[in-house]
């Protein structure tokens, strides 16, 4: 490296992003987690079929917004730290998934763009619950978390139409409206709507195409 | 001890020919010699209960506290060298800090049980350190409910009913047992208290010609709100009272059964402390 | 000799000591830690009265413009008698509960008197806050908040701030954010200096500073209509309320209001 000068914050600004619409919303019966699936280098759109919805334990999903690469790392660690956890104390909770993925992200406050939503179901309480977990590496427990640059087009939406202890099928709907949204009003979110269904019956998970969503 | 080590007792870290490390048995004996400890498991929680021997007529009384809390829901007493205790508690609440700092849960009893017992194991490998001169029993609450273990200088870690250690750890053993037997529909925290405060006395009688002071503390979901704590001071006189008064049944009725307080022991520390394993 | 083919023809670290690689490994950019706040609450208010401290802060997380997060709670109680209330960012306000809890947890290892005279104060709390505040500014990379301490200590109000600066002050009044603008004039009419304090009642101060609370509702954009409001009273100790809302709003002029100057319909 000796010599050789980089500029990290320009080689920033050029990664691979995803400018996002990202979810998680707890229901009757469990927790659903879901994506658009659009990742872009600055306008151009570098994967139209991505899958941001990430598995960090069987149960413990999260959703990525932010930087792909600090996103996927950040998920790795946590994989690997909930699979050592899980030798030794057994099955984690969400929370305290959601509480690794907020050590790194604010220890490394400074190096990471990272935006994420923690969600799971606990098999022992049979609860879904979300965690929110913004840029400056705070937590936040919440019935429903949007997030992303899309989140912003539906937070009005979302908090119009949110009912807890809601059927899976309304769930579905209402995450397939909001989306759907998200993805009309924001540029970089697109492509295909991902979802995850976490309940104790397990992991199900539902794809709707552009001409699912595009005229409900 | 049957054997002297010739040599092979010199240094942490090395076999003797028939495969023994003498320095943890040596570690051991330093427990042996120990003011005793008792702990105790019920279905809501768990008692600590240990013998202050009065080394001298100086010391103020009540103020030189020998039960300490490990987590707020962590409470441990330990036999042996009472230095050694303090530096693995120190340990065990670094280790618990730690896990709360990554977690933010409560570290769980087992696990904290786990990682001090493998320190004190860590102790018995390297020539330039000696293993922990003390047994401590390490019990408290988390979410799946109450938990005793006892970790002893080899790094050896079960989970007990009941646990006793120290120089009247056989007559304590043989009334935890007895304590068990008789209480086969559970056993609440308040109870506990007083039998940990009579196995103390009763323990104690061997000793009797040093005065001695009882510590007694507790960790229970329904009592202190999870929190490991020492009783209040009119349980404690209560518990006092009460052991005083068995002790003196005891006297009379039990004389015949003092084989359980008998001086010979098992060289190798197998047996060691272990009343019903869970 | 030093045997290392790289040390050769290099001064002597015996001599003039080692060499310092992060020179030659330094990046033509300065190395910057927190830059700016990301998630944050607004003001925290406190102000004496007679017998005690009374505080609030209210509910909601911004994320620049965005009233991104409600319901979260920037009052921490620590011990018995202590309130920290916490401005700035969130994530940081996060990290010091973490702190709190910690020095909570720590006094009580071997502290049989924890609960009763040897239990922490509000002066313990701050000056411990105040040294971390200042020395993570000294590492250039201040936990980005502005705090009050608040409490009761030896029968008398206890009121202290520290901020990212790890600037310390005291007064009868206290306010950070919009509310030392806005808050602390309204406050400084009802305690002015400490002689005010004993003429104050509980009941006056409350409603002093519910009705700041409704003048900054009124006037800071980043304010919720829910808010935290702890009572801090030598006698009967804290008491936390969470969720209050901001009542008795006058909005009724506004009908009378056309266009702006000398428009009549």
């Amino acid at each position: 490296m000796n010599g050789i000068q980089v500029d990290i914050n320009h080689l920033k600004k050029g990664e691979v992003s995803l400018g996002t619409s990202i979810m998680a919303v707890t229901f009757k019966d469990g927790v659903i987690l879901g994506a658009d699936s659009r990742t872009t280098m600055g306008s151009y759109i570098a994967n139209r079929v991505t899958d941001k919805l990430t598995r960090v334990h069987d149960k413990i999903w999260c959703c990525r917004s932010g930087s792909a690469a600090d996103t996927q790392a950040v998920a790795d660690i946590v994989q690997y730290h909930l699979e050592v956890y899980t030798s030794q104390y057994g099955i984690p909770s969400t929370r305290t998934a959601a509480s690794v993925f907020q050590s790194l992200c604010y220890e490394n406050k400074d190096f990471l763009s990272a935006g994420i939503i923690v969600a799971g179901f606990d098999d022992k309480s049979e609860k879904g619950e979300v965690y929110s977990i913004p840029l400056g590496g705070s937590i936040h427990k919440q019935p429903y978390a949007i997030a992303g640059s899309g989140s912003a087009f539906i937070y009005g939406y979302c908090d119009k139409n949110y009912k807890p202890d809601m059927t899976k099928d309304e769930t579905v709907e209402f995450m397939k409206h909001s989306l759907s949204q998200a993805i009309k009003w924001d540029g970089s979110s697109g492509g295909v709507i991902r979802l995850v269904v976490l309940t104790k019956s397990g992991v199900e998970r539902l794809i709707f195409y552009p001409e699912d969503y595009e005229n409900l | 001890m049957t054997s002297i080590g010739t040599g092979y007792d010199l240094s942490n870290s090395v076999f003797s020919p028939d495969g023994r490390n003498f320095q943890v048995e040596y570690a051991v004996k330093a427990v042996e010699n120990g003011a005793t400890s008792v702990g105790i498991k019920c279905d809501d929680g768990v008692v600590f209960a240990v013998e202050k021997i009065i080394s001298s007529k100086l010391l103020v009384p009540k103020r030189n506290v020998k039960i300490q809390t490990i987590d707020r829901h962590i409470g441990c007493v330990y036999s042996g060298l009472i230095p050694d205790g303090r530096y693995l508690v120190n340990r065990g609440r670094e280790e618990a800090s730690n896990f709360k700092k990554l977690y933010t849960k409560p570290i769980p009893v087992s696990a904290l049980a786990d990682r001090i017992s493998q320190y004190v194991q860590a102790y018995t490998l390297y020539n330039s350190v000696r293993p922990f001169g003390i047994s401590a029993i390490i019990g408290g609450i988390d979410e799946d409910g109450s938990h005793l273990y006892m970790v002893e200088p080899s790094g050896t870690c079960w989970g007990y009913k009941g646990a006793a250690t120290g120089k009247g750890r056989q007559a304590a053993k043989a009334e935890l047992e007895k304590l068990f037997d008789r209480s086969t529909d559970g056993l609440s925290v308040k109870d506990a208290i007083k039998e940990a405060a009579r196995v103390i006395y009763i323990a104690h009688e061997d000793n009797k010609e040093k005065d001695f002071e009882l510590e007694i503390s507790w960790c229970s979901a329904t009592e202190t709100n999870g929190l490991h704590k020492f009783v209040p001071e009119n349980l404690l006189e209560e518990a006092i009272e009460y052991a005083k008064e068995q002790l003196e049944g005891y006297e009379e009725g039990d004389s015949d059964d003092e084989a359980a307080s008998s001086d010979e022991e098992p060289a190798t520390g197998d047996a060691d402390g272990d009343v019903a394993m869970e | 000799m030093n045997h290392d083919p790289f040390a050769w023809g290099r001064p002597d670290d015996a001599t003039y000591g080692r060499y310092n690689e992060k020179i030659a490994y330094a990046s033509n950019q300065p190395t910057t830690n927190t830059t700016q706040p990301i998630v944050t609450g607004t003001s925290v208010l406190a102000m004496k009265y007679k017998g005690g401290v009374v505080i609030a802060a209210d509910n909601l997380a911004s994320y620049g413009s965005l009233l991104r997060f409600n319901g979260i709670e920037r009052l921490i109680k620590v011990g018995q008698n202590t309130v920290v209330g916490v401005s700035g960012d969130v994530s940081d306000m996060q990290h010091i509960e973490r702190l709190l809890e910690e020095i909570e947890t720590d006094n009580n290892y071997d502290n049989t008197y924890s609960e009763s005279f040897e239990q922490l104060q509000p002066s313990y709390v701050f000056k411990y806050l105040s040294a971390v505040m200042y020395s993570r500014r000294s590492k250039m990379n201040p936990l980005w908040n502005a705090i009050i301490v608040a409490g009761v200590e030896n029968g008398a109000p206890f009121m202290r701030y520290v901020n990212l600066l790890g600037v310390t002050y005291t007064s009868p009044t206290l306010a950070t954010g919009f509310g030392a603008h806005l808050a602390n004039p309204l406050m400084r009419r009802v305690v002015d200096r400490e002689e005010d304090v004993a003429n104050t009642t509980r009941e006056a101060a409350v409603e002093t500073i519910k009705n700041c609370m409704k003048v900054l509702y009124y006037r800071d954009a980043r304010s919720a209509k829910s808010y935290s409001l702890a009572v801090i009273d030598c006698e009967t100790g804290v008491s936390l309320e969470h969720g209050i809302e901001v009542d008795n709003m006058v909005w009724g002029f506004a009908k009378d209001i056309k266009g702006y100057g000398t428009q009549k319909v």
